[in-house]
């Protein structure tokens, strides 16, 4: 990639690459408490542990607050956006997330926040934690919809019955390399603090970022990844492919840091969105700031079908 | 499907049922086989053209009735599709075993109206007679579905053995409302007869009317019991839906809410719900 023309923009390289993404099952889900707080215990307790698929089951995090207008019950919400591998893994995960962090938080419901198609997949929601409530709980039908109202402590917890499940997208992403980590640190915040305010997509890793980008495969027969040799600044000269070392292209000698954002989103729209805007504010932070050159993760094509081109998400033709 | 006015001719000497005629039936039949439905008229069979004055109706899909059609039974009767509207009054069984589609009744509607109603939208602006939104003599179920709208009063046993689905009645009811209900919604707005609930099994029953009482027998009866465990979630879903059809519903999430759990002697998990 570093022998492709690049453009640049703020003084900031763009690589002439794309990012590489691939097909994922997701659904979205609307926590509710009696405060926002409460509804923010739940989700980020149910959105933990759920960065990469590679380990976790799933990629998860929290999509947005929603005001008491904007939920099925009138008190404050949260939109969470769950994304797996498969339709079967995606209804593991959710029962036990849900199971294990909204159920047992104070004062939450929890409602499917995607539209019901006609004969959509959907993956269970109340309808298996229904028995917890051993024999007491009961099924309410309101409008076309079932919830299920189990019996507990402090009242009863609502679940509505069942949540659509689409096909979305995984793994869009962006590689912010800069001088040290300051900078590198300053550009994922602002691309972060930019795509957070998109609908339709998370950024499932602490805080948005990630610093141990990964490559696909490993010498190691049992790991299916392993880390991303070519951007890490401590294998410079030791690795031949290193895209940090004098032939790395402009600025790869002042390089000293690289953070990755990777992004998930419910369409190649949504995810094509978020790295242009996460883009732009990562150039606006500029080599003042400490970033120097954006590049992807890219991967000859063997991780997925949904590539997004640099360049023409930021209209290489403005570049200057 | 096109649609059809029905006028009526003049009040007959017997009662009619008009099961079958329903705009499924009706759809793709010309002037001519319309004319020539049968339809009972107590033992025997008629043409619909010596009860009616037929013409094609301009609304795609319905059925308008013209006239007081209080002899009239089983109007709507397994209807699963279209629109019924009946400018007039309704004899008995309205609606009954209806799975979808739209049924609207200008007058009053005789007994059992809605019994065994699985889906679709049944509304009625004047009264209801006895065991409307309940179940047929020998069936275990009544109504499994759908939208069932009273706007004046019903008689006693309303939601006998319901199962599902959400029935309101904007004035009051008789005796023994949602009796031995299994599941579903009945909200009343005006005052009710005794023994609301009785030997209910799940299901909720809400009584609208501000600072009303249980109804005799409920309060005292010792197979219900107060709850006070708030269910502000629950109650915002549903008040919500019942608001949408005006009324003294209009206000219900605003309001208030005391629960009555029961019946005991069945399986306890029905509730009775007052709005304060």
């Amino acid at each position: 990639m570093t022998d492709l023309p690049s453009v640049q923009r703020n003084g900031v390289v763009i690589d002439q690459t794309f990012a590489e993404a691939f097909p994922m099952k997701a659904t979205r889900i609307v926590i509710t408490a009696h405060t926002l707080e409460w509804a923010r215990h739940a989700a980020v307790s149910a959105t933990g542990f759920a960065t990469s698929v590679i380990a976790c089951g799933c990629e998860a995090g929290i999509e947005r607050e929603l005001g008491p207008h904007e939920t099925p019950d009138g008190r404050p919400g949260v939109n969470v956006l769950i994304f797996s591998m498969s339709g079967k893994e995606l209804g593991k995960q959710l029962e036990r997330r849900v199971g294990q962090c909204v159920l047992t938080c104070p004062t939450t419901a929890v409602f499917a926040g995607l539209p019901r198609t006609a004969g959509g997949d959907v993956a269970a929601l109340g309808k298996n934690l229904r028995f917890f409530g051993d024999g007491w709980q009961i099924s309410k039908v309101i409008d076309g919809v079932r919830y299920w109202r189990v019996p507990v402590m402090d009242g009863e917890f609502v679940a509505q019955e069942d949540t659509p499940v689409v096909k979305a997208v995984g793994g869009g992403n962006l590689l912010l390399l800069a001088r040290d980590t300051d900078g590198a640190l300053a550009a994922a915040e602002a691309a972060v603090a930019a795509m957070k305010r998109l609908p339709n997509v998370v950024m499932p890793f602490p805080g948005g970022v990630v610093r141990s980008g990964s490559k696909v495969g490993s010498r190691y027969a049992n790991l299916n990844a392993s880390t991303n040799d070519a951007f890490c600044p401590s294998l410079v000269g030791l690795v031949p492919h290193s895209e940090l070392a004098s032939n790395g292209g402009a600025h790869a000698q002042q390089i000293g840091c690289v953070m990755e954002i990777v992004i998930d989103g419910l369409t190649e729209a949504d995810v094509a969105a978020a790295m242009r805007v996460g883009m732009e504010a990562a150039i606006g932070v500029g080599p003042a700031g400490g970033l120097l050159r954006i590049s992807a993760g890219n991967y000859g094509g063997k991780l997925g079908p949904f590539h997004f081109h640099l360049h023409e998400l930021l209209g290489a033709g403005d570049a200057a | 499907m096109s649609g059809w006015n029905l006028r009526l001719r003049q009040v007959p000497a017997l009662r009619v049922d008009l099961r079958g005629v329903t705009p499924s039936a009706l759809a793709g039949l010309s002037a001519a086989q319309v004319e020539q439905l049968p339809v009972g008229h107590g033992n025997e069979m008629l043409a619909l053209a010596e009860l009616f004055n037929i013409a094609p109706g301009k609304e795609e899909g319905a059925l308008r009735f013209e006239g007081d059609l209080e002899r009239f039974d089983r109007i709507g009767w397994q209807m699963d599709a279209g629109r019924i509207r009946v400018e007039g009054h309704a004899g008995h069984y309205a609606g009954g075993c209806m799975r979808g589609g739209e049924l609207r009744i200008e007058g009053r509607a005789g007994l059992l109206v809605a019994c065994e109603m699985a889906g679709g939208t049944i509304d009625v602006k004047g009264d209801v007679g006895d065991f409307a939104g309940s179940t047929l003599p020998g069936s275990m179920d009544g109504m499994r579905g759908g939208i069932f709208v009273v706007h004046g009063n019903a008689g006693e046993r309303f939601g006998d053995r319901m199962r599902r689905g959400t029935a309101l009645v904007h004035g009051g009811a008789g005796a023994f409302l949602g009796s031995r209900m299994v599941a579903g919604t009945i909200a009343v707005g005006g005052s009710v007869g005794a023994h609301a609930g009785y030997g209910m099994r799940r299901g909720s029953i809400v009584f609208a009317e501000a600072r009303a009482a249980l109804p005799e027998g409920t309060r005292s009866a010792p197979t219900f019991v107060p709850n006070r465990a708030a269910t502000p979630v629950f109650w915002a879903l549903l008040a919500r839906d019942l608001a949408r059809h005006g009324g003294l519903f209009s206000d219900l999430p605003m309001r208030r809410i005391e629960r009555h759990l029961g019946d005991l002697s069945a399986d306890g998990k029905g509730e009775l719900i007052v709005c304060l």
